[in-house]
Order: C-alpha cells, then structure tokens, then sequence
C-alpha cells in the first residue's frame, strides 16, 4: 500500500515535466514546426532558475530569470527556422547541443559539478491544498506537490480551450494545415509559428524549473536526460490534441515512476520499464499509421 | 557553372564555422585568455604534431563512419536519428563478443567482432526502417527517441548480465587482448582508422559511381516518381536504413576495440559520436569527400580540447559550445541544398489529411 501510494505520487511527480513540454509543443505541431528543441530549452529553464537562484537568493527572479532565456532561445529558433528558413530538425538539435555546453562550461568555469541552491529548502515549495490533502487515499497523492506541478496539470484544460476555443488556436491549425490557404487568407503565418513556439518555450522554461529548482534545489548536467524527447512521442502519438496527448505523457509519467519505484527491489531490471513507453509509442503510431493507411486509396509506395 | 557552385557551397560551409568561432572566442576573452592564442594551441597540437595528429585521425575514424551512415540516408530524405543508438548497440555487443569468446586469433577474433556491431547496427536500424516502408510511420520520431531506449537497454545490460563483478562502477569485462586494435606508433592510432579508410572508399564508389548512389539522389528527390519509374522504392529504404546501421555499428564496434575496451555508462562520449556524426554530415554537404574532410577538422576540435584543458585555463567545454553553435549556423543555410527536411515535414503529415478528402 505504501509503496502503491508512493508510485501514484511519484507518478504526478514525474508526469509533470512531461506533461508541460508536451502542452508547449502542441501548438508547434500543430502549427507545422517540429519543435525538437523542446529538451535544449527545458534544460536552459532548469539550469538558469538554479544558477540565478544560486547566485541572487531570489526565487521569483530566479523563476523570471528561467523564462526569460527560455524564451530568447524560442525566439533564437524561430528566427532561424521561421525567419532565416533554416532546417527545423538541424537549428533545433543545435539548440539542444549548445544549452548544455555552455552550461558545462560556466560550472567548469564556476569549478562545480553541481549548483546547489543550499538557502533553498525544497520541502517549502510544496503546497499542501487545504481540503484535498484530507482526503484519505487520493490527499497524499494529489496533494504535496510543488507550484509548477499543479500548473502543469491546470494546463491540460488551458491548453484544450486556446487551442479550439480561441481564434489563435484555430489560426495556428490552419496555418499547420494549409499555409497556402491561410496566407490567402491574409493570416501572418509566420507570427503564428512564431507565437507557438514561445509558447512551447515558455511551458519548456516551466518544465526545467520544475525539474531542478523546485524539485531538488539543484543542477547537474544534462539532467532532463531525453524527457523533451519522450514529449515528442506524447505529440506524435497524440496528434498533437492536448488531451490524448497529455494523456500519453501520464503513461510516460507512470512508466518513470514504476522504473524508479521498482529499482530499489528489482534492481537493474527496472531500468528495463523505462523501456516500455517506448514500445507503447512504436506500437501506437504504427496503428494509427496502418488505420491510416488502409483508408488510403493513393497510389504510393 | 560547376566551379561557381562549388564556390557558393565552399563559402556556405566556412562562414558557419568562422561565425562559430567568434562567438567562441568571445567566451574565450571573457574567462580572460586570448582567443587566438588558445585557438593557436588547440589546433598546432592537434594538426602540427606527429602525435597530435595520430590522435586526430585515430578519434575521426569513427566519425567518418558515422557521417557516411547519416549522409546516405539523409540524401534518400530517410532520417535515420538513430545512428546513435546504433553504434551504441553494435559497440556493446562487439565488446561482448570481444569479451566472452577466448582462444581466437587476432584478426578473425576482431572480423567477428565487427560483424556482430553491424548485425547488432542493422538489427536496430530495422525497426524503424520496416515501420517505415511497411506502416509509412515516421521514421524520424522513431529512431530519434529509440536512441534513449537503446540507452536504457544497455544500461540494464551492463549493470545486470554482463556486468564485470570486481570493477567498483557499471562496466563489462575487458576485451580480450585478440580483439584489441594495437597502437602504431607513439599516438593513438591503430588499424581502425584504415578500416574506416577502406570502408570510406567503399562508400565513396556506391554513392558516387554506383546506380544505388543515382538512386538515392532520386527517391530524396521524390519518392513516388521514382516509385512510378520502377525503382522499388520500399526495398531501398530498408537497404538504405540497413547500410547506414552497418556503419554505425561498425563505427561503435571499432570505437570499442581500439579505443573503449569495455562499455561504460559514458561509452562514445557526450554528445555521442552518432550526433557528432550528425554535424560531420552537415558540414561535409552529405558528400563522401566533404565527409572525410569534415571528420578530420572535427576530430582535431576534440583532440584539441584536451590541449586547451592542459595550456590554458579556459574550460575545454568551450569547444562543445562551438560545435553547437557550429550545428546552428550551419541549418541557415542548409535549404540552399536540395534536401528540403521543411517541406518534407509537412508531405509526411499532410497525405493522411488529403486522403481522406479524396
């Protein structure tokens, strides 16, 4: 039962993350840009907010601080694939290389392995909600989390109605689907993308201080380790709805937990279920790839 | 007309990386050394010296491989991410295979090794390759997050079954001395660099002067043209995704026997030799010479690193944030070829969409 209990938190825990760079990256998907830069800039968040944490003591400067780059940087990939019509794959694997090289490079510089922000005690960042966290079974799982845990959550229901709610929502899918179409329109497709992009960016900056400041109060390289990339299975698998979307980063999530869970008694082997969304996103797109497929009449090959 | 061609191409490469290493040596002045001098260091050791440059073309034999095995599939419009992986895949077991068979000689003892990284790079490569040409999913989601899969396979591999007992920190037991490429000379470099010369030679002949080489050109240009002419297109790609796993897997399996000599958690470095083979590749315009040209100026950025770390006080990280920058610039200027990953994005998304107007 504890360790049942300790799962499901974790679950929450580990789902948030993800959870956050797939709300930011739907919009891109959806608007055309395959943003795979999602990791460089949720590792810039989570370097920064520790880094500026660590050096000022402020933690609203240290949050303002973190989306602040985040958001230079989306602005870095947009002007170059947007703007400059560079190869999106290749602007953003460059983001992805360059983030942790500098931040490799001023912690040499600094002669640390890892910023600790030591007058931080991570304990306080979490939130007790007053009435949920009296609830017997689900209080200790929903409750007790950090700030930017409950936001990400939050973002599911945001995210759903921005993008079919609102006229930017729309215009970003039309301008996904036919840029011809919705430039004839008089539509600014590249304004579009460029807003879609900041703002995976910016849910990207909340992911990476979620990650480090809130959670453990500190830094070591290359510490999101391939989460900005599962959030891109969760996209693809989802098709970039947030709903089915968010969903399979949940199932990212609880795999995660299971694999950390499961280490302390099933020892190496548990690195093997970090192994399962993998295959479950193969399987997923191959499916919705087939159905596809079969209801196709073109000739292809 | 070929001439002025080349000349656009020339400058569209150098400018990348002189851009790249301005900005470098703006952070070099900022730790307060001299960029030129640093930069003087960095390259005289790792070009100008016998050893310096032993170790150079010893650390680009990889690198060669692997940016011939994204290069073929690139100029097909196949984007095998995955190159990392499988170096990864194809290193592992060959140390395996290195490590458990005993009583071989040398040379039929390191074969072996090299054809178990090829299988083990082709077996991996042939996932998203038979997804791709079966099931048309996206080849590039897949091979792109199977390399952090593969990561973590290994990991349960090297920490469980495999792992040596007595070492203090996750490794696999030492190659036998059989399989181990030995040093010629007083650098690093060993047969392995000929190995990746030879293969090089092979691959310059199938993309240069073979009807496989026509072929690709043709299917990157447009598949179901060339799908309409007759080329069995959804062959190609699995011999292409095939080819290009051979070679990292090979790269991981020669990187394992004259460098690594056992896998680690760290094996082929940070960011990986498959992603470095990603910006050879760039920089090389995908094409054989350019690659081999490429791996070389790359190899001797890496080497160099080390010379910085031990004459200067600047952080050899310095290098890692050139490289990166060098991948950025490098993008901008990318669509000027024909490979035209923009476009690409959008037909792979779209026929689903238009299907069902039909």
């Amino acid at each position: 039962m504890r360790m049942l209990n300790s799962i499901l938190y974790d679950s929450v825990y580990h789902s948030a993350p993800i959870l956050l760079c797939v709300l930011g990256g739907i919009f891109a998907y959806k608007a055309n840009v395959l943003n795979i830069a999602l990791e460089g800039i949720m590792l810039a968040g989570a370097f920064v907010s520790v880094l500026v944490g660590y050096f000022t003591g402020n933690l609203l400067l240290a949050y303002l601080a973190a989306i602040m780059v985040c958001l230079l940087l989306g602005l870095l990939f947009s002007a170059m694939s947007v703007s400059l019509k560079g190869n999106v794959i290749v602007v953003g694997l460059a983001i992805n290389m360059v983030v942790p090289a500098i931040a490799a490079f001023i912690m040499q510089y600094m002669g640390v392995a890892t910023i600790n922000v030591s007058w931080l005690s991570v304990a306080d960042l979490k939130w007790n909600i007053p009435l949920i966290q009296d609830i017997p079974v689900l209080g200790p799982i929903l409750s007790g989390h950090p700030p930017i845990t409950y936001i990400s959550f939050l973002f599911i229901a945001v995210m759903s109605v921005l993008m079919y709610k609102t006229r930017f929502g729309v215009h970003a899918r039309v301008v996904g689907e036919n840029e011809d179409a919705a430039l004839s329109l008089g539509l600014k497709t590249n304004r579009y993308k460029y807003i879609a992009i900041l703002l995976g960016a910016f849910c990207c900056a909340l992911a990476g201080v979620n990650l480090s400041l809130e959670r453990m109060g500190l830094y070591t390289n290359n510490m999101t380790a391939g989460r900005g990339f599962i959030a891109i299975a969760a996209i693809y698998c989802g098709r970039g709805d947030p709903v089915s979307s968010s969903l399979y980063a949940i199932i990212f999530g609880i795999a995660r937990a299971l694999a950390v869970n499961m280490g302390l008694f099933a020892g190496p082997t548990a690195a093997l279920i970090d192994v399962i969304p993998y295959v479950v996103m193969a399987v997923v797109l191959t499916v919705v790839s087939a159905v596809k497929r079969k209801n196709s009449m073109t000739r292809g090959f | 007309m070929k001439g002025k061609g080349f000349a656009v191409k020339l400058i569209n490469t150098i400018l990348p990386v002189l851009l790249a290493f301005s900005i470098g040596g703006i952070l070099i002045l900022v730790t307060g050394e001299n960029p030129f001098e640093v930069y003087g260091i960095m390259f005289g050791k790792s070009l100008f010296t016998s050893k310096g440059f032993g170790n150079t073309l010893h650390y680009a034999a990889p690198l060669i491989l692997t940016g011939l095995a994204i290069a073929i599939t690139f100029k097909a419009n196949i984007f095998n991410m995955g190159v990392q992986g499988q170096l990864m895949f194809g290193g592992f077991f060959a140390g395996i295979a290195g490590a458990y068979i005993t009583g071989m000689s040398s040379l039929p003892h390191q074969l072996l090794c090299f054809a178990v990284g090829a299988l083990c790079g082709v077996a991996f490569a042939m996932i998203p390759a038979l997804l791709r040409a079966y099931f048309k999913v996206d080849e590039m989601v897949v091979t792109l997050t199977f390399n952090y899969a593969m990561i973590k396979v290994l990991e349960y591999l090297s920490s469980g079954p495999f792992r040596e007992q007595g070492s203090g920190y996750v490794c696999t037991p030492t190659i036998q001395g059989s399989a181990m490429f030995t040093r010629l000379g007083d650098s690093r470099l060993t047969g392995f660099f000929f190995v990746a010369l030879a293969l090089f030679a092979v691959m310059w002949i199938v993309m240069k002067k073979s009807s496989l080489g026509y072929q690709v050109t043709a299917i990157g240009q447009n598949p179901e043209f060339a799908e309409a002419t007759g080329m069995r297109v959804r062959r190609k790609i699995l011999l292409l995704m095939a080819i290009s796993g051979a070679l990292a897997g090979i790269a991981g399996a020669g990187y394992m026997m004259s460098e690594e000599f056992k896998y680690t958690l760290t094996f082929s470095g940070s960011p990986g030799l498959g992603w470095d083979g990603m910006l050879i590749a760039l920089l090389g315009r995908h094409s054989p010479v350019g690659i081999l040209i490429a791996s070389i100026f790359y190899s001797a950025l890496k080497t160099g690193a080390d010379n910085i770390n031990m004459y200067t006080n600047v952080p050899k990280e310095v290098v890692a944030v050139i490289q990166g920058l060098m991948i950025l610039f490098l993008a901008v200027r990318f669509l000027d070829e024909r490979y035209d990953l923009k476009s690409r994005i959008r037909t792979l998304r779209k026929p689903a969409e238009e299907d069902m107007e039909k």
